[in-house]
């Protein structure tokens, strides 16, 4: 069985935010709504200070809290690894939301527009009113994996079928791929790099590996 | 999961090129002729060195489109004053109105004169950030270089927001008229101040990530911890404006600690000045009969010519020269008989020895120790002796680099950073070497698509230059641009397309208001009229304020205008142009380019339309062909188009010819696809002929192009030519002949620009120069205790897409952005929590802004990010962002001798009393 | 248009949840207090009258809190939807167990019979611990997530319950026996004792110090009006000081507003998220690698570079 998890390295990431805006084109996000973002972390004291740039989005966990505290089954966990949202199911209760600990999550009970009132054209084209009043999260590009299994493409290698982050990531920081195929592009660069999952002591499997080392 | 379902999807390639470091690659989907997302073009992704990736900001080119803001019509103003508080009262009239208005005042300037009684052009014209607007304007160059004299010396931050020292020193001394990092092959990059991660576009974030996981280190020299420190092996959190003292300090731990014989002598020897010997007087001995620099030969124990045949010439050491000439300025011969000469080298190292670590650690408050051992890591992995085969040619392996950011290499103390770096490079043979620095595009010499071919034998085994001539006869003591670019800075030249922009732009506005008193060339005058493109000045500039009124003052001025801006706001006319995914251009992408644009391919890429232009925008070659028409330079317009000056190629070559005709169809179209089909055949060398509609489907065409493209040196041994370091006896007979002309003409106001011009340069208290200034404002150096500085965005291309809405949204991820960075425990002490609203003011006036408190900046630096502080664009206004720019002065006393400034002013910081 | 400016330093740190507001809020503060109401109802003896005024304002508690939280969700009009994920959502146990609540609870207010009272006490239970799983079973909130936050929803819920149901006897007239009054101190007590625990248990296992600086914040007013005020009521009433019902009422009344108070604080003030970290800074080229980041909780012990 398929897991497709994501690898983002740690060494390449420069926090340019070309995947944050990438994700807003793909995936029409509204004003202020971000499926993924770069964080900026800086620690330490002057002079001794590091800054870390930091991918965060869904994590399409192995153990999805999200999935297991939704009332209406409208948050699944696809065979695949993705988790996923049927927008028709959802009754935007937000319980996903609090269950999530990634912050991946958001709802948007009215629709905000770039430029205020005015929609913009392209705004217009896009508007999707399925997507108010419900929870929202990064997809991994549902669709493209879904033509993936359609066409026999493989995500992470083909670009029309890898998400749109990947595709866009200037630095090369991110991969995509099966986890479970030892042969994948991720399976081949975990074995070779250390890396972490994000609280992974809260058991929630998460699938994307964060890289920080040669191994 | 669009609401309307679409009938028809296309996926369009073209480019992106805001900023100088692309063309970007990008494909546009456009569902039902609605542009909806910007995506990778992966077509493109074995030619690019970005694997067909565009940056962040290209992601923010829909929204560009179908911006709400924009002006979508001919405009014309109705309120005849001029001013920030004069509403212009814009009102729409049609293109025929709006193009008979601009042609009428373009045909007076011409009936009257091009140049008027000062000597000026009546004509200027303002292109903005970096020189990019040109993979633009289409068509736009061909109209300038058809009308004759125009004036770019108002600029839009060439000269004071570009990497001014750099450009016209890396040019002179190698042919980088942009300097990189070999990254690709690099082992240790010290980066002082150069911001790559962000400014350096995708190719070179790629590169340095891959140079990154692959171990190499990069050493960040810079006051605050910018992205690019960050994403380095380590920050060193330098004092503002001091790096030339840390650059001297790793030459002297290399020249006095290390010594020649570790460093790379076959280089030094063969291909720098280093065996020139030189003269008690400074100047080189030269062969008394063949005035050829000397050197002394080993072979023969005997000072010979430079170039003669057989020696062996002595890198160190000091030796008797029986008899011997100096050339001084104005071409003043003295003679010497038994004189001592030493090699150039050995000057060097006199000068350098009272430069040690210890001696730059109080300047730059950076410990001996680390000085030491950065300088020592840069030797050892310069890994002198090692080669490297590049298609069957064995070059020298050195793959160690300085690279310099702005306000480093630019104003004050940038002569001295850009010469250390590049004497850096030469020590371990480095110089346009595999590994090591190169220059990777030429714009003051020719050809600006080879830099290769600029190379060619001058005077004294060095490259041919073009100085702007400073001997009695030649010298314009009339200035022909109101930036005075060729009577004030010789290096800038006249020989390049781009010498003019590059000239002290800053001094076109100063001498607008005030001239120094002992001014005795002709007043300068306004330009009658001002046509601007992709540029505001008054946000860019410094003292924007104060060149806000100046630009008020201006008769007449048509502005292609996306938004109304803080320019335009002045402006007579606004031309509403398609924008970049509304029209079409084709340029050359590949081969060598600015910053790290080094690629494996070479050809030319087209920018097409992708959707149709929103309102009434029009494509800006169909606004430049009305204009040329009606203005009566058509003829000349349609010439310089098949010389090939807006387009690639010629449009007649040796099997082709697809020169348009005046009288003939001249829709932007029609011109494009000629310039496609000159094009693909030229890179072709005759084989593919390509027309528009094959470049709309595939993009682009491309050739392989050789890497032994990227290095110089090999060129250079071709030509047994040595690069013009480390010893700098052309520039200092060059300032002393520039002097002699400015005082024959009783002008002294240039004076401390000449001290610049310097054999080998001194150390001068570079901070010392700002503190003198706001002393001689009558400000007190206590009550501004702070130097306030700024920093490049990758979100931003300086402040061109400010009013682009999700530029902003994901740009507030940064720390810093839109605010004003600072130290947190510096902060602390003055109560300002994070957040805070707060003021940072200058000695001529103040800038608001959010307090961003940080530990990786220094406690005595802040810094603000971007170019911001708009007043009438939309969107932009209401940020409410501050910006260096507002608070930055615009004075004599801080350019330097190429004319340049740099972003750097000593400021006050307080807590506003009303929370924002 | 003003556009937000300055998020970058705050964005990875831990940060209030937005998405349940006082509606939600109302749903556990009112909702859980009447389920235990109900439940003691049923077990405590009352007269009809007394007993039917508490079942009554118990289902009005319930109900008032499932409105509030119908008002709160994003599409109100697929409410029914709640019921498709009995397998594991506690939200939908929650509904279901609520649909037993009016029904058997409707039904014994009607009939006052002793078996539907008791099955509406034991669906008034089952509904108070559903609220309790609910809260739990949210991992991105560490203050709720922790286990003792179970029991402390259940016993801040049992305690508000037996205290409405001594302010009902008190109202209505009926007597408080010994029992009823024995009952609230021990589950004053019991609260008290879990509170204290909850509090130790999240310091010690870690939480978002935003979040414990809140908690710790509430710690002493909880404890003297919570516990230690109506725990002396409480006891003056079983020694037999005059005014029995009012001195009931009056620890009832407390135990009812802290309890509320404590999960207006748990479930709105101190329900931060996790927040983002990082287990290891990257190593960029030749540079070390550092330390774990978490912003917003207390440094990790032993955290160092290389």
């Amino acid at each position: 069985m398929k897991r497709y998890v994501m690898t983002i390295d740690l060494r390449r990431c420069v926090g340019c935010q070309t995947c944050t805006a990438a994700c807003k084109s793909a995936n029409a996000t509204p004003s202020g709504i971000q499926w993924r973002r770069v964080l900026d972390l800086e620690t330490g004291e002057f002079p001794d200070v590091r800054r870390t740039f930091l991918p965060v989005a869904c994590m399409h966990c192995g153990d999805p809290p999200c999935e297991s505290v939704c009332p209406t089954k409208a948050t699944t966990k696809r065979a695949d690894g993705l988790v996923a949202i049927d927008y028709e199911l959802c009754i935007g209760c937000a319980n996903c939301v609090m269950a999530c600990p990634y912050d991946a999550r958001s709802i948007v009970h009215e629709q905000h527009f770039a430029y205020g009132e005015s929609q913009m054209t392209s705004e217009a084209k896009r508007f999707d009113p399925g997507r108010i009043g419900v929870s929202m999260k990064c997809t991994f590009c549902k669709d493209r994996i879904d033509e993936a299994a359609a066409t026999g493409r493989t995500p992470g290698v083909d670009p029309e079928v890898t998400p749109a982050c990947v595709n866009s990531c200037i630095s090369g920081a991110m991969g995509f791929g099966d986890i479970n195929d030892p042969q994948s592009n991720v399976s081949q660069l975990l074995a070779q790099t250390q890396h972490f999952r994000m609280h992974e002591e809260l058991g929630t499997e998460p699938g994307v590996y964060y890289i920080w080392n040669q191994s | 999961m669009a609401a309307v379902q679409s009938k028809s999807v296309k996926h369009v390639p073209t480019i992106c090129y805001n900023c100088v470091s692309g063309p970007d690659f990008l494909s546009v989907k456009v569902e039902d002729g609605v542009a909806t997302e910007i995506e990778p073009n992966f077509a493109a992704a074995e030619v690019h060195p970005a694997k067909g990736r565009a940056c962040v900001k290209a992601y923010g080119l829909v929204q560009k489109t179908y911006n709400p803001n924009r002006i979508q019509q001919p405009m014309k103003r109705t309120n005849p004053k001029k001013g920030r508080n004069e509403d212009p009262g814009f009102v729409p009239i049609s293109w025929e109105e709006a193009l008979d208005t601009v042609a009428q005042k373009l045909s007076a300037l011409r009936a009257k004169g091009l140049v008027d009684e000062a000597g000026l052009p009546r004509l200027a014209v303002s292109l903005g950030h970096g020189g990019t607007p040109s993979n633009y304007m289409g068509t736009f160059p061909a109209f300038l270089a058809a009308w004759g004299p125009v004036d770019y010396s108002f600029g839009s931050g060439q000269g004071v927001k570009c990497v001014h020292s750099e450009h016209l020193y890396g040019e002179f001394w190698h042919r980088g008229f942009t300097v990189a990092s070999d990254t690709p092959n690099a082992r240790y990059i010290i980066a002082v101040g150069a911001n790559v991660d962000v400014t350096g576009g995708p190719c070179a974030v790629i590169r340095h990530a891959d140079a990154r996981v692959r171990g190499y280190k990069r050493v960040q020299v810079e006051p605050h911890l910018s992205v690019t420190g960050a994403c380095s092996a380590e920050w060193v959190p330098i004092r503002p404006k001091t790096d030339p003292a840390f650059l001297f300090a790793l030459i002297n731990v290399l020249v006095c600690e290390h010594g020649l014989q570790k460093l790379d002598i076959p280089f030094l020897r063969d291909r720098t000045a280093s065996p020139y010997l030189v003269a008690p007087d400074g100047l080189y001995l030269r062969d008394a009969e063949s005035r050829k620099p000397l050197i002394w030969d080993e072979a023969s124990g005997s000072a010979v010519a430079h170039d003669t045949a057989g020696a062996r010439p002595a890198v160190a050491g000091s030796y008797r020269v029986a008899r011997a000439v100096v050339a001084d300025a104005d071409k003043e011969c003295r003679e010497y008989t038994d004189v001592e000469g030493k090699t150039a080298y050995e000057m060097l190292a006199a000068h350098i020895a009272k430069y040690s670590p210890e001696w730059a650690a109080g300047i730059c408050d950076v410990p001996a120790d680390t000085i030491r051992r950065i300088a020592n890591e840069y030797l050892e992995n310069a890994g002198i002796g090692e080669t490297i085969e590049i298609d069957g040619k064995t070059l020298a392996l050195r793959p160690v680099a300085v690279t310099l950011g702005k306000s480093v290499n630019n104003g004050w103390g940038a002569y001295e950073c850009c010469w250390a770096r590049t004497v850096l490079a030469v020590l371990v043979g480095a110089l346009e070497n595999p590994g090591g620095l190169v220059g990777t595009t030429v714009r003051l010499n020719k050809s600006r698509d080879n830099r290769h071919l600029g190379v060619a034998p001058g005077e004294d085994g060095f490259m041919v230059q073009y100085f702007n001539p400073t001997t009695k006869e030649e010298w314009q003591t009339t200035p022909a641009t109101r930036n005075l670019h060729q009577t004030l800075v010789p290096i800038v030249g006249h020989n390049g397309a781009w010498s003019q922009a590059l000239g002290p732009t800053q001094l076109a506005w100063m001498f607008q208001g005030e001239r120094p008193a002992d001014w005795s060339m002709p007043m300068p005058t306004l330009p009658e009229v001002w046509i601007v493109y992709r540029s505001n000045p008054s946000i860019s500039f410094w003292d924007t304020t104060h060149l806000a009124e100046v630009a008020a003052r201006f008769p007449f001025m048509a502005c292609v205008a996306y938004t109304v801006d803080e320019t335009n706001y002045m402006a007579d006319i606004l031309l509403p142009e398609a924008t970049d995914l509304e029209s079409t251009q084709m340029i050359r992408m590949g081969g060598t380019k600015y910053m790290e644009q080094f690629w494996d391919y070479k050809g030319v890429v087209l920018r097409q339309k992708a959707v149709e232009p929103q309102g009434d925008a029009r494509d800006f070659t169909w606004i430049t062909t009305e204009l040329a028409r009606r203005s009566g330079v058509l003829e000349p317009y349609v010439k310089a188009i098949n010389k090939g000056i807006s387009g690639v190629a010629s449009l007649k070559g040796k099997d082709y010819d697809f020169s348009l005709d005046p009288a003939g169809d001249l829709d932007p179209e029609h011109i494009w696809d000629a310039v496609c089909r000159a094009a693909s055949l030229t890179f072709s060398e005759g084989k593919d002929e390509h027309g528009l509609d094959w470049f709309r489907e595939h993009g682009f065409y491309a050739v392989p192009m050789s890497r032994l493209e990227w290095y110089l040196t090999p060129t250079m041994e071709k030509h047994g030519l040595r690069y013009e370091l480390p010893y700098q006896e052309r520039l200092l007979r060059t300032g002393r002949e520039l002097g002699n002309r400015l005082h024959e003409k009783n002008m002294n106001w240039w004076d401390e620009q000449l001290s610049e011009y310097m054999a080998l340069p001194e150390w001068h208290d570079v901070p010392a120069r700002w503190v003198r200034n706001l002393e001689k404002s009558g400000a007190k150096i206590e009550d501004f205790p702070f130097w306030l500085l700024t920093s490049k965005s990758m979100q931003y291309h300086a402040g061109g897409n400010a009013g682009i809405e999700m530029m902003h949204e994901v740009a507030l991820n940064l720390r810093g952005h839109a605010g004003v960075i600072m130290n947190a425990k510096t902060a602390a002490g003055l109560g300002i929590a994070d957040g805070d609203r707060v003021e940072v003011r200058s000695h001529i006036g103040a800038t608001y802004g959010k307090a961003a408190l940080m530990q990786g900046v220094r406690p005595d630096t802040l810094v603000i990010i971007g170019q911001f502080d708009h007043w009438a664009q939309p969107f932009a206004k209401d940020l409410g962002i501050p910006s260096l720019n507002t608070i930055a002065p615009m004075t004599l006393d801080l350019t330097d001798a190429t004319g340049s400034g740099a972003d750097i002013v000593r400021v006050a910081v307080r807590k506003m009393e009303v929370a924002a | 248009m003003k556009k937000p400016v300055l998020g970058a330093s705050t964005l990875a740190a831990p940060k209030p949840q937005k998405n349940w507001d006082w509606r939600a809020a109302s749903n556990f503060i009112a909702g859980g207090a009447g389920g235990a109401l109900l439940f003691f109802a049923s077990i405590g003896g009352f007269e009809p009258a007394p007993t039917r005024m508490a079942i009554l304002l118990a289902l009005i508690l319930i109900g008032c809190g499932l409105t509030c939280v119908w008002f709160e969700i994003g599409r109100p009009l697929r409410a029914m939807n709640v019921y498709r994920h009995i397998a594991t959502s506690w939200m939908t146990r929650e509904a279901f167990v609520a649909l037993a609540v009016f029904a058997t609870g409707g039904l014994a207010w009607l009939l006052l019979q002793p078996l539907l009272a008791w099955l509406a006490g034991a669906a008034g239970l089952a509904f108070l611990y559903s609220q309790a799983r609910i809260l739990a079973a949210n991992k991105g909130i560490p203050a709720w997530r922790h286990p003792r936050s179970v029991p402390l929803m259940v016993a801040t819920g049992l305690a508000e319950g037996a205290g409405f149901l001594s302010g009902v006897a008190f109202l209505s007239g009926a007597t408080i026996g010994f029992w009823q009054a024995a009952v609230l101190l021990a589950l004053i007590a019991i609260r008290a004792l879990i509170w204290n625990g909850y509090l130790a248990g999240l310091t010690v296992e870690g939480a978002p110090e935003s979040a414990l600086r809140v908690l710790n914040g509430i710690a002493s007013r909880l404890t003297l009006f919570g516990h230690v005020l109506p725990g002396f009521a409480v006891l003056a009433a079983l020694a037999g000081m005059p005014g029995r019902g009012a001195l009931m009422f009056a620890a009832g009344s407390m135990v009812v507003a802290s309890g509320w108070f404590l999960k207006y604080t748990l479930v709105r003030r101190a329900a931060f998220t996790q927040g983002l970290a990082v287990v290891r800074i990257p190593v960029r080229g030749g540079g070390p690698a550092g330390p774990a980041v978490k912003p917003g909780w207390k440094p990790v012990p032993g955290a160092k570079a290389g």
